[in-house]
């Protein structure tokens, strides 16, 4: 449904996105990760016409999005980031008038919106002003913007930001539908969870490159068998490259002054893993096992944690 | 509440300088008749005359003066009743009749600026007058002076009169016609049939059209309008900028590729406020100045058409600034300055002869105000500075939906 080939996008000296490349097929759900800067509004913004990218291409059914833009964008429905709603109107009309800025009859654009504030449980509310909805009904209000046309792809920018847990589940939930009806999503978040328990395949993106991508177990696999563990300790001015056969068992993903996190090289037990980490020359104060999340993979990836 | 001020305004401004120039508005559209005091210290029979004359025929019409002592003339300018005072000091006629220097002394009321400047004027064809009357029959002042302090003899009189015709009538051929005259179209148009013999009516102007009388309140509301339109436009125009800041409007252009419905969409919504700011300012000045505009469709068309520049331009400058308020920084100094160098703010022919022969032609303030004027003045051209307007006005929305486009792409938000 969706290609995006080497785009890359500079403003000024700053490289945005720098040879981006990923597709998105129809019913998947894919997951661009990665911190706020990483480059993931951006690649967006390419991919449904707001920006002009410098280099690259973005094919949409089969098409360059530059040779029928306007088609191209008749196929997309787009979540920003902000709220991009009008405050005064109400949801119902917010609701119908996007829809009839798509292109939809008056007729049309009612059913639709009645359909989606039953989708997306705003019923109740859809006579109320935008103003006086919660953060997580103003999200919702502006995903079903997006979708009064029924578009084949929907792109999604980081549609749960700010809002509370019981809202975002709610939100993932009506996601998750979407992509069981066929739609294809491209879908950008910071979170680790959204991004492991919704997407069907995850581009790691950093400093406008994605640097991994595949399914969560592909990329948990570049972590050798999914082991990893943490140790706090007090390491008294040593490093593990000073440990004896330390670097042949482990690979070291981040380390700290009181914190050392590693993961196991090979297919090992992990309690000769463990037995290995106690007999370090250091002060002990913490050993734990757990398996690797994106986190890791990110924290293996560029050095430091997502959430920093 | 700009909305409101902006309508206001013009108004409130043409009331402001109507008053202080033209004194009130009075009931035959002119600038009001001028209220002025004579103090007659000379109390003979020909300041009786003077007095006598300022009160009837063509003068009657336009002065209203009021023969009071000095003191309480002098009070009455202090509280702003009059426009000026003229004095006669004491053996004026006298004096004037035995050749001697005589002076008529004008107070002028400083609060007020055309009145006494106009009376100034009078005064001084008065003197003028005076002089040539001194000059010419100055033999038969001995004569006229001892009717004038005496016993009036009839007779007498009858035979000064007789013959001061007789010299008058030996200089005719040097006197009539005059090398310089001037014709009030106004008086001298044909009554239209079925009218009253003394029905006064105007001449046609340009197009058959009757001309009318000038009117400062309406001289002054066209260019003020001219100006507030534009300020009223941007603030129609500037909602893009708060379409952009809720990202409103770049969801559109997640939509459409195509952004000229959108700019298209808001400045026909700025349309109809500024024209319903015009017909505010424009018929609500008149109801309240008590003048008719004479050809109101004809100034409808145009100011629509102004209209539509004003959004276009607008529209354009929005797209250049970054932001709402800059775009009003820039769109209040540009309204000032178009409306200044276009002669809205006032007559164009007071603006530097560079800038009036050079520059206003070129602007689109001139175009607008000088043909709404003409419009009550001589009923002229008004088809092609609205074609003007309108065509300038279509081509800004297309160039601010361009610089949108280009400005999105940039990624410049």
């Amino acid at each position: 449904m969706l290609k995006v080939s080497a785009v890359s996008k500079a403003f000024g000296a700053i490289r945005a996105v720098d040879g981006v490349s990923f597709h998105v097929a129809e019913g998947e759900i894919y997951g661009l990760l990665g911190p706020n800067g990483a480059g993931k509004t951006t690649t967006i913004y390419m991919v449904c016409g707001l920006l002009r990218p410098d280099a690259g291409e973005i094919i949409i059914q089969g098409k360059p999005f530059s040779a029928n833009p306007g088609e191209a964008k008749r196929l997309m429905g787009v979540t920003p980031q902000d709220l991009a709603l009008y405050e005064e109107l109400t949801g119902r009309e917010n609701l119908e008038f996007w829809g009839r800025i798509a292109g939809l009859k008056t007729a049309d654009a009612r059913q639709r919106a009645v359909e989606l504030l039953e989708a997306l449980a705003l019923t109740d509310r859809a006579n109320d002003a935008v103003k006086n909805y919660s953060g997580g009904m103003k999200r919702r209000i502006n995903l079903g913007c997006a979708l009064m046309h029924r578009p084949k792809l929907l792109l999604l920018d980081e549609p749960t930001v700010g809002i509370d847990p019981q809202a975002r589940a709610r939100i993932l939930e009506f996601i998750a539908g979407l992509r069981a009806a066929g739609t294809a999503i491209l879908y950008t978040t910071h979170y680790l969870e959204e991004a492991e328990t919704l997407c069907q395949r995850i581009g790691i993106i950093d400093h406008g490159k994605v640097l991994a991508e595949g399914t969560l177990s592909q990329l948990q696999e570049r972590l050798g068998e999914g082991l990893v563990f943490t140790v706090d300790a007090d390491f008294g001015g040593t490093s593990p490259a000073q440990w004896d056969g330390f670097g042949a068992r482990f690979r070291v993903l981040q380390q700290s002054e009181k914190q050392l996190v590693v993961a196991a090289v090979g297919q090992p037990d992990p309690a000769d893993c463990l037995k290995a980490l106690l007999a370090l020359p250091i002060r002990l104060q913490n050993v734990s096992l757990k398996r690797p999340s994106l986190n890791d993979v990110f924290l293996q990836l560029t050095g430091r944690q997502l959430r920093e | 509440m700009p909305w409101l001020l902006n309508l206001a305004l013009p108004i409130m401004i043409t009331a402001v300088i109507g008053m202080v120039f033209g004194g009130g508005s009075g009931n035959d559209n002119s600038l009001g008749r001028i209220k002025f005091a004579v103090v007659d210290e000379d109390k003979s029979a020909f300041s009786d005359f003077l007095r006598g004359a300022a009160n009837q025929g063509k003068a009657a019409q336009y002065l209203e003066p009021v023969f009071l002592e000095r003191e309480e003339a002098e009070r009455q300018l202090k509280d702003d009743k009059l426009s000026a005072i003229l004095v006669m000091p004491p053996h004026f006629t006298s004096n004037y009749l035995t050749g001697q220097k005589v002076q008529l002394e004008l107070v002028k009321n400083p609060a007020e600026q055309i009145h006494p400047a106009v009376l100034e004027e009078l005064l001084g064809v008065v003197v003028s007058g005076l002089n040539a009357i001194s000059r010419n029959f100055n033999s038969e002042f001995p004569a006229w002076r001892k009717v004038v302090e005496g016993e009036p003899d009839y007779h007498e009189i009858a035979r000064l009169i007789d013959k001061t015709g007789d010299k008058l009538h030996a200089a005719r051929d040097y006197l009539f016609p005059p090398l310089v005259t001037f014709t009030n179209m106004a008086e001298e148009a044909v009554p239209p049939p079925g009218a009253s013999p003394t029905s006064s009516t105007p001449a046609p102007g340009a197009e058959g059209k009757p001309a009318q009388k000038f009117n400062l309140f309406a001289y002054l509301l066209v260019g003020l309008a001219g100006m507030f339109l534009l300020m009223l436009a941007s603030q129609g125009m500037t909602d893009l900028h708060r379409e952009m800041f809720k990202r409103t409007f770049e969801r559109y252009n997640t939509l459409h590729d195509n952004l000229l419905p959108f700019v298209a969409g808001k400045a026909l919504f700025t349309a109809v406020i500024v024209s319903l700011g015009a017909a505010i300012i424009l018929a609500g000045g008149s109801w309240l100045f008590h003048f008719r505009w004479p050809r109101p469709l004809e100034l409808g068309l145009l100011t629509l058409a102004y209209v539509c520049f004003a959004t276009g331009l607008m529209a354009v400058t929005v797209a250049i600034m970054p932001d709402e308020r800059r775009a009003n920084a820039l769109n209040n100094i540009l309204s000032m300055i178009l409306s200044m160098a276009g002669g809205c703010m006032f007559p164009p022919e007071q603006l530097p002869a560079a800038m009036r022969e050079h520059i206003s032609p070129l602007l689109p303030t001139y175009w607008f105000a000088t043909a709404a004027r003409e419009l009550w003045w001589s009923g002229g051209s008004w088809f092609i500075p609205a074609a003007k307007l309108a065509a300038l006005g279509a081509l800004c929305l297309a160039g601010a939906a361009f610089l949108f486009k280009r400005r999105f792409e940039k990624g410049t938000r």
